[in-house]
């Protein structure tokens, strides 16, 4: 029932954000909508965690622990980043010419559905239904990343679908040799692509058409997440996108992308052996870090810098989950958390910092500490989530999935990550020191309301108590989830 | 019948054989045309190939959803989306970035791949699979191929609707009973059909110029 309700209430929020066709109340009872779907989903991941997994709608859904911690993950961000974006959205309307503005209501509706969608993503325990849930979460991430429709952004837009198509048709492929590989065993009928079905008959599964769907699942899961070597759409993607949006696609929605393309990992693991599908992941993690860095190193954008850093955190997330020891598995399911509250909280000082000194560029920005303490705290704290010092959350995070690699046979794999990862702290900490430290830059000023801070700081919070205290709740859940999917 | 049988039951037919290489070539004649309007053309040729081998499978297997799904792709692959694409044909030349003899070369290449790939994995199996995979994966890649080294933004969609063809080959002679094949068909088009109305209506070719557009130059991502 929570699970159902979950996916409604979204649906609901985004039927009332049109309705209410720009009058006072529909910014507030659209984040209203996103305060409801975050209490439900931390109801859902109680009860997972009290009850074991739990099927609603015929067993179309299934909340297994997993799937709660990522709804769970969905819900905050989407609250967070929309908490930010009512101040920011307010912004960018009054800058706007008239006649570019879009419709009021409007954004506010596509965020919700692009979070039914993820929801959908996360919680069906169908394949052919999360592909179906994962096509809609592309089409509504596209909207929104063509949301400013000047020529970059509409570039950006029609990279990012074009690119994600050939994702989901590489993934549509996998799905269906999927089916195939599951009939013999399970028959054709609907429960042949249910993931907990095939999870458990596994063993009885076609081995070579289990490896070609992951081939498929992992190239075009791959495209959709923007795993190196198929990530070329994703850096103008979220350098386009308006900032609480780009934090949302950058986090969430890379996120559920991920853990399908796990799902699948699972299931190979399984049927064929974990060597097979895990050094593929360690594979694409590493090259996706490595990719990174030389565009970490050299960077002139701030919101690039943070793409090309969130194209090294899923590498690493990948890379983690690859490792296949427990110890990695847990790492990182929790990289993939804290490393998503930072990123998220980059992504929105990023939104103000852009507004405060009117250019991208990061050398228009210098003496940020002194200018605004409480921003250029923020940004701090964002930085230090980002490249993994501690006390933050993702330092624990990659310090444990490093071990836990070390301890494997794939030792060479987690010393080179280390080298990217050095290299890549180096790349970040010198650009934000530039712009904390320094003489101020005339005319900065932080356009945005005070109180457009406080979901900032709840982030904040998130990424530096995650790194020094795990509460035995969400512990259980990260260890409940990291077993769904280990091999 | 059991399940087990329905999966590996249809044998190979030489119609289908016949269909399945009308398919895998009328994607090689969209990969080797200089015209925009014949690119459209073999389009509508390869969706009547698929249209007709998911007839012939739902003939054999007496199954409505495939007879529905053959329908469906003869009215929509073949009618409906060549037609929009068709309005949307700005000029006629076909622009590339390597040259088509090349292009017709390396296209030949990814078939042998697919084939020599694809082709262990059955055997001599008497199904249709072992002749409708193969080149499922074949017109997948070149139909990427397309996709990639095409300029304009249309012809960057027909290569998208040509993947969506390759998979439903796919899907068509591996599953016949897959749930929900049917939408995810059609969701695949709905987002060619997006493509094509956001390059219209978001001007992605007036506003950036045929050459820029291409999601497959290198990102911009230095500084």
């Amino acid at each position: 029932m929570i699970a159902i309700a979950l996916l409604l209430v979204p649906v609901l929020a985004a039927a009332i954000s049109i309705l209410a066709r720009g009058a006072a109340w529909g910014p507030r009872a659209s984040l209203v909508g996103h305060v409801a779907t975050a209490a439900l989903a931390a109801t859902l991941a109680a009860s997972v965690l009290a009850g074991g997994p739990l099927s609603a709608a015929d067993g179309w859904l299934r909340a297994d622990a997993l799937a709660a911690l990522l709804a769970l993950l969905i819900s905050v961000m989407a609250l967070l980043t929309s908490w930010y974006g009512h101040d920011y959205l307010t912004l960018v309307r009054s800058l706007e010419p008239p006649d570019a503005r879009w419709e009021a209501g409007r954004y506010e509706a596509i965020v919700h559905v692009l979070v039914a969608t993820m929801l959908l993503a996360a919680l069906t325990d169908d394949l052919a239904l999360l592909w179906i849930a994962l096509e809609g979460s592309l089409l509504a991430a596209t909207v929104l990343v063509g949301y400013y429709r000047r020529p970059g952004a509409i570039e950006a837009a029609w990279k990012f679908l074009l690119l994600g198509s050939i994702g989901v048709s590489l993934a549509l492929l996998a799905t269906v040799l999927l089916h195939h590989a599951g009939a013999r065993a399970l028959g054709a009928g609907s429960e042949s692509l249910r993931w907990s079905m095939l999870m458990a008959n596994a063993a009885s599964l076609d081995a070579h058409f289990v490896r070609m769907a992951f081939l498929f699942a992992l190239v075009g899961y791959g495209a959709m997440a923007g795993l190196a070597p198929m990530h070329s759409g994703m850096p103008d993607a979220h350098a386009q996108a308006p900032a609480p949006s780009a934090a949302l696609i950058a986090t969430a929605l890379s996120a559920v992308i991920l853990v399908a393309l796990f799902r699948f990992h699972a299931i190979a693991a399984a049927s064929v052996g974990p060597a097979w599908s895990s050094g593929l992941l360690t594979l694409f993690g590493a090259l996706s870090i490595a990719v990174a860095v030389p565009f970490l190193l050299v960077q002139g954008e701030f919101k690039r810098l943070l793409a090309w850093s969130s194209l090294a955190h899923i590498g690493f997330v990948t890379l983690a989950i690859g490792f296949g020891s427990p110890l990695a598995g847990l790492a990182g399911l929790l990289h993939l958390v804290v490393g998503s509250f930072a990123r998220g909280l980059a992504f929105l000082v990023g939104g103000s910092l852009l507004h405060a000194t009117g250019s991208r560029r990061m050398d228009h920005a210098a003496g940020i500490l002194v200018a605004s303490p409480s921003l250029g705290l923020l940004l701090l704290v964002a930085a230090i989530g980002l490249v993994g010092l501690p006390p933050a959350g993702t330092f624990v995070s990659q310090w444990l999935a490093l071990t836990g690699g070390l301890i494997t046979d794939r030792g060479t794999a987690a010393i080179l990550s280390i080298v990217a990862l050095a290299l890549a702290f180096l790349g970040i900490s010198f650009h934000v020191l530039r712009m904390l430290l320094g003489v101020s830059l005339a005319g900065f000023r932080d356009r945005l309301p005070r109180r457009s801070h406080l979901p900032m700081a709840v982030l904040a919070a998130f990424v530096l108590i995650l790194g020094v205290w795990l509460p035995s709740p969400v512990r259980a859940l990260l260890d409940q989830a990291a077993r769904v999917i280990r091999p | 019948m059991s399940p087990l049988e329905l999966a590996d039951w249809l044998p190979r037919s030489n119609t289908v054989n016949l269909l399945a290489a009308l398919f895998l070539l009328s994607a090689l004649r969209a990969a080797g045309t200089r015209r925009v309007r014949g690119c459209i053309n073999a389009y509508r040729w390869n969706s009547l190939a698929l249209g007709l081998i998911a007839l012939v499978v739902a003939f054999d297997t007496g199954s409505r959803s495939v007879a529905l799904a053959s329908v469906l792709i003869v009215a929509l692959k073949a009618g409906l989306i060549p037609w929009l694409l068709s309005r949307r044909v700005r000029s006629e030349q076909v622009l590339t970035r390597v040259d088509l003899p090349m292009g017709m070369l390396l296209c030949g290449a990814l078939v042998v791949l697919a084939f020599s790939q694809t082709r262990v994995l059955f055997g001599p199996s008497p199904s249709i699979l072992a002749s409708c995979l193969p080149v499922s994966v074949a017109t997948l890649l070149v139909a990427l191929f397309v996709m990639v080294t095409r300029r304009q933004a249309l012809l960057q969609v027909l290569g998208l609707v040509l993947v969506g063809n390759a998979i439903f080959l796919a899907a068509v002679s591996i599953t016949q009973r897959m749930p929900l094949l049917i939408p995810m068909g059609l969701l695949l088009d709905l987002l060619a059909g997006v493509a094509l109305l956001g390059s219209s209506a978001g001007g992605v070719e007036d506003k950036l110029g045929e050459v820029s557009a291409s999601p497959f130059d290198r990102t911009t991502g230095g500084a």
